[in-house]
């Protein structure tokens, strides 16, 4: 087994099959961090949208709510295929890295809407009453009084979130999209083994979702007073 | 738009498709049910374990939970035969999804055992309680209240996790879906029945856990 994978890795690690990878990353990522990006801010958005001392039209709350409660229930794989097919129907043609980033969007961002969710619903009301008094309008408490509060409940599985969203984008090389799943898979049917192929991007996911990791728990270093960390 | 839905090619498979939705079931059953084992075994390993054994244990849930299930599998299925392992789809699917959830398992349950303070034991132990009763009325109590309802929430995402299983031909919702596409070609309306067989499913599996774990235990879990 480690025979094979030494005899191999001279002709696996060549500078073309290394720039393929590279590519293969970038699609990887573009798709994470546009996805992810987008889901953070309509996830904020839901969640704000659901929030009932924020918006008073109930129609609006429970449109909020059915989205949610629709998108988190799809497998990421049935929600691509659907994306993928919904375009076809109305004649658009969009690059499969758009239709893998347009499902990412759609599940990251009822996920982190129920992360948000759970943070502002944490703090206690209160603390809405009291910024009401001094005068604060929703949106301000929400931002100067809310969130504040909030940030210890929302981190710890926003990390998680961002980290699952993604490995979900190794989904997308069955909508022909060329990011890392799809490389190694091209890689092995060129004739690698699957050991060298597969463990390769097994290695480059890690490192990726490692760092992402990390930066969250900077970014909890840096908003989550020492005595609140879990 | 110039697109006419054919629902009625669609609906007459929905028996079809809700067979397969029993096999996402049954796969992210054994595949819980095995993570269940790994996770405990890794746990207490974590808690009581010699140092390079708890090495090892931090090795494999960092790796697993850090890398996509769809990887995983892709490696096990493709990579075992050259280590002479041959295993069917089904297989390969079941001993990727159980070794991924073993990895999730392992945290939910070590965080579990935490939850247990000694002075509880302390406490039990002034009040003259046998080491039986112990576990019986302290620890399996507090137990199941720390952790039915992070378990029950990783099992729902297990079965969504499941319709990767239709990438390596097991036929599981997702599968019968593709094959049905493959027959009449209404992508459309294949997948968003697909879609909400799968909310259906998920709703059913939350409220039936939610449920299970009022009259049981008596715990009030927000499950997914």
């Amino acid at each position: 087994m480690f025979a094979t994978l030494i005899a191999e890795a001279p002709r696996f690690f060549t500078y073309w099959n290394m720039v393929f990878l590279a590519t293969a990353v970038g699609n990887t990522l573009v798709m994470a961090f546009a996805g992810c990006g987008l889901g953070l801010l309509f996830g904020l958005g839901l969640a704000v949208t659901r929030a009932e001392r924020i918006v008073h039209v109930a129609p609006l709350r429970w449109l909020a709510i059915l989205f949610v409660e629709v998108f988190r229930r799809i497998p990421v794989l049935v929600l691509l295929l659907f994306v993928f097919f919904t375009f076809q129907l109305l004649g658009f043609s969009l690059h499969a890295l758009a239709v893998g980033t347009i499902a990412i969007v759609l599940r990251a961002s009822s996920l982190f809407a129920e992360n948000f969710r759970a943070g502002i619903e944490s703090v206690h009301p209160n603390q809405w009453d009291a910024a009401e008094v001094m005068n604060l309008s929703p949106l301000q408490t929400l931002r100067l009084t809310v969130l504040p509060q909030a940030w210890p409940v929302i981190l710890p599985p926003m990390t998680i979130g961002l980290v699952g969203m993604i490995k979900a984008t190794s989904l997308a090389s069955q909508i022909s999209v060329l990011e890392l799943t799809f490389a190694a898979r091209q890689l092995n049917q060129r004739g690698f083994s699957a050991l060298i192929a597969f463990g390769t991007i097994l290695v480059i996911y890690f490192v990726i979702s490692w760092g992402v990791a990390r930066l969250g728990a900077s970014v909890e270093r840096r908003l989550v007073p020492q005595h609140r960390r879990a | 738009m110039n697109y006419t839905f054919q629902w009625g090619q669609v609906t007459g498979h929905i028996p079809y498709l809700a067979g397969g939705a029993m096999i996402a079931l049954q796969l992210a059953f054994f595949g819980f049910a095995i993570g269940m084992v790994v996770g405990a075994l890794c746990a207490a390993t974590k808690a009581y374990g010699p140092k390079a054994a708890r090495r090892l244990v931090d090795a494999y849930v960092s790796f697993f939970t850090n890398t996509p299930l769809l990887v995983q599998i892709f490696f096990l299925y493709y990579g075992l035969p050259d280590a002479g392992i041959f295993l069917d789809s089904y297989q390969a699917v079941l001993v990727g999804i159980s070794l991924n959830a073993g990895a999730y398992l392992t945290e939910i349950q070590r965080a579990g055992f935490m939850s247990v303070r000694r002075t509880e034991l302390d406490a039990a132990a002034t009040l003259g309680f046998s080491r039986l009763q112990m576990i019986r009325y302290v620890v399996v109590p507090h137990l199941l209240k720390t952790l039915y309802a992070p378990l029950a929430n990783h099992y729902i995402v297990m079965v969504l996790g499941t319709s990767i299983a239709a990438i390596f031909g097991v036929e599981e919702l997702t599968g019968r879906a593709l094959n049905v596409n493959a027959i009449n070609f209404r992508s459309f309306e294949i997948f968003s029945i697909a879609a909400g067989m799968y909310i259906t499913l998920t709703i059913a599996a939350s409220a039936s856990l939610y449920w299970f774990g009022l009259y049981a235990f008596r715990i009030k879990a927000k499950v997914f």
